[in-house]
């Protein structure tokens, strides 16, 4: 028989999908989810009545998995959690090669019964060496094959990011978030109480998985603790390893203890421990977003000195206050390059100091690329901050008609010459709608943009730390 | 005697605390300088040992039974003749044997006065999820009040020893503050890394508190040190 992890490999990227369970009081989901799956899908429902509803969206069903003609990669059940037991045996016998058990009332239902349930489970799974995920979960998410959990979740595109969850929601909502910020999916799975599997051999998979480079957790707590840390440190010298920590102190162990039945753990122990593996720890799900995109998106930033560019003096203020708070330095310019600012920079009620403040410069596209050019190209700076904003472009676009389409376009050039990292800072004010334009515009051009000058900061300080960890081992 | 030989011993006799002269013996081992020690069963064996240190020294309680020394009234400090010694060993006698009549105390300890340096914790515990873990900060008010305390889970590498010191907020104490005499950081370092070896070593042990360490330009001393063996 194939290794454990060889199988789990095969459920990640099935061929042959089938749903047990799955019926018109859960809208179908389940099935309508898999409608884009590139390969076989099956269905498996004993219950009569519900036969009319899953023939219509076109699904072949069987009373019994082991009437399936095929060998089946990847189950998702959503029975009664009476019946698991009996399913899972089934699935054994039909030696499939993973299972992720949707069903709750497990452990993290509390009670006597929901814990002997899980053990019940959890022990036909082991003694047969049967990869069980969850119970109490969403599964796995393969956007390239269209095996998906919800049906709001892209498919089609491959991409190169691993999300490991405890939680079905932050599993998904990462899923849904990520490709709007340019970042896209290999494949993720959320596992609930981890029975069976848990984050450490998720972790080892996607530190093995050829397609996945950058890695994202999100965790309440771990069953053997030592075994996760010397995994994720061995992983995290291998792919950067984003963690969001659910669960911190005494209440959010309870809340922990409720949703996935996990022991949450001291906060000071996981920050040591994500320090000491090189991970990277982020506290919700804007800043994992946020971090990933510095990952992905921009240059490694060499080091704590920043250039930045806003487009009004007060922003200019702001901007190093947010920056300077992370711990950046905004140094002064090299002479060369205050020489090449004389040549074109309009000074009045602007400056070129660093910050810089654009102002009256603006609507010369020209001008402020030259600037950032510059900024790029000085010797004492690490990385170049632009903040774009929106309100003020707004206003001026009646000079300039395609004002954001050519500068979008400017940066996307400058991006691909600039050595260093680049980042922008995307200030709607009150043109919400705008914004998001732009910044879809910048994520089609691969170009980190940030909400606030404070997330584009933070992100960036994570990515520095991170970087100088890295070089320093 | 050989650590595995002193917690043997202790295991035999059904404790699981190990008094400060053996908690020491083994941190010696282990490569730890701690500062030297006699057990005087005798007032007149006490003043022999303080004469062979040099004055001043300290005297403190040894009992198996008695964790903390200083609320039984049994550790007396600054010691500075044979007379002072002889005083202090009956003092602590019989103020340990009110405190705790039940305590089987094996002597008296005998220690030379260590000059004042920054004061440095190393503890070690055992978390349910990671095991042991090393914790690092600076003594007396700056890890009660503040809390000033950093962790790492067991092994510690190089960098993770370096680390630990550096993001404590008093870490510029260490530095050496205003023209006070800085702490060799290197050798913290060294000790960490020695604790965490040690630790690894010996799975019997549960809990280890190195409390204080005296840390100066050039060296560093352990002064007290407790461990507690798992039952």
């Amino acid at each position: 028989m194939e290794s454990t992890i060889k199988r789990l490999e095969r459920a990640f990227n099935p061929h042959v999908v089938a749903v047990v369970g799955d019926k018109m009081e859960l809208g179908y989901m389940w099935l309508k989810s898999m409608a884009h799956f590139q390969g076989k899908l099956y269905s498996v429902q004993i219950d009569e009545r519900e036969f009319p509803g899953i023939a219509s969206l076109g699904v072949r069903n069987y009373f019994k998995l082991q009437d399936i003609p095929d060998e089946i990669d990847y189950v998702v059940i959503a029975v009664p959690n009476t019946v698991t037991p009996r399913i899972i045996r089934d699935c054994i016998a039909k030696n499939v090669c993973a299972a992720s058990l949707f069903t709750s009332g497990f452990a993290e239902s509390g009670t006597a019964e929901g814990r002997k349930l899980q053990d019940t489970i959890a022990t036909i799974a082991r003694e047969a060496n049967f990869n069980l995920i969850g119970p109490n979960c969403m599964g796995i998410y393969n956007p390239r094959l269209g095996v998906r959990h919800s049906m709001d979740q892209t498919y089609g595109r491959n991409g190169n990011v691993g999300f490991i969850s405890q939680s079905g929601t932050h599993a998904t909502f990462f899923s849904l978030v990520s490709p709007l910020n340019g970042i896209y999916i290999s494949k993720s799975v959320s596992y609930g109480n981890a029975a069976v599997l848990d984050s450490t051999d998720y972790l080892e998979y996607f530190g093995n998985d050829a397609d996945t480079e950058v890695i994202g957790i999100y965790i309440e707590g771990v069953n053997n603790g030592r075994k996760f840390f010397s995994c994720l440190k061995d992983v995290a010298s291998r792919k950067p390893v984003v963690i969001w920590k659910g669960g911190v102190g005494n209440e959010g162990g309870r809340a922990t203890a409720s949703h996935t039945a996990s022991m949450a753990g001291s906060p000071a122990i996981w920050e040591a421990l994500i320090r000491q593996c090189g991970a990277i720890k982020v506290e919700n799900l804007s800043e994992l977003i946020d971090t990933m995109k510095l990952l992905l998106q921009a240059k490694p930033p060499a080091g704590d000195r920043v250039g930045l560019a806003a487009m009004t003096g007060g922003q200019s203020v702001v901007i190093t206050d947010a920056f300077t708070r992370q711990g950046f330095q905004v140094p002064f310019l090299s002479e060369a390059s205050y020489k090449k600012f004389t040549t074109f920079f309009q000074t009045v009620g602007a400056s070129y100091r660093n910050p810089l403040d654009i102002s009256l410069n603006f609507p010369h596209l020209d001008r402020i690329i030259k600037s950032i050019d510059i900024l790029s190209e000085d010797e004492n700076i690490d990385t170049v901050v632009l903040e774009i904003s929106i309100a003020l472009m707004k206003d001026l676009s009646w000079i300039n008609t395609n004002l954001f389409d050519n500068m979008i376009e400017a940066l996307a050039d400058y991006k691909r010459r600039c050595a260093k990292s680049f980042i922008t800072i995307v200030v709607s004010a009150h043109a919400e709608q705008l914004a998001l334009e732009v910044k879809k515009k910048l994520v089609a051009q691969n170009i980190p943009c940030f909400s606030s000058f404070e997330s584009g900061a933070k992100a960036l300080r994570k990515a520095v730390d991170f970087y100088h960890t890295k070089a320093s081992t | 005697m050989t650590a595995n030989k002193i917690i043997s011993v202790a295991k035999k006799e059904g404790r699981t605390a190990l008094t400060e002269p053996e908690s020491k013996k083994l941190l010696t081992e282990a490569g730890i300088k701690c500062t030297e020690i006699k057990v005087a069963k005798t007032s007149k064996e006490a003043i022999t040992a303080a004469k062979k240190f040099g004055f001043p020294v300290v005297l403190k309680i040894v009992s198996p039974d008695i964790l903390h020394k200083t609320d039984v009234g049994g550790v007396k400090l600054n010691l500075r003749n044979d007379k002072e010694v002889g005083k202090a060993f009956d003092e602590i006698t019989k103020s340990a044997k009110k405190h705790q009549p039940k305590a089987r105390i094996q002597g008296i300890s005998v220690q030379p006065m260590a000059r004042k340096g920054i004061e440095i914790i190393i503890g070690m515990n055992k978390d349910q999820q990671f095991g042991p873990v090393l914790m690092f900060g600076l003594g007396g008010i700056l890890v009660e009040v503040l809390k000033d305390v950093s962790f790492r889970i067991v092994p510690l590498t190089k960098r993770d020893a370096r680390e630990m010191i550096k993001e404590i907020k008093g870490y510029p104490i260490l530095q050496g503050y205003r023209g006070h005499e800085p702490a060799n950081i290197e050798l913290l370092e060294d000790i960490l890394l020695k604790v965490s070896k040690f630790v690894e070593d010996q799975p019997e042990i549960k809990e280890l508190d190195i409390n204080p360490i005296f840390a100066y330009r050039d060296s560093a001393l352990a002064l007290d040190a407790r461990i507690i063996l798992e039952s």
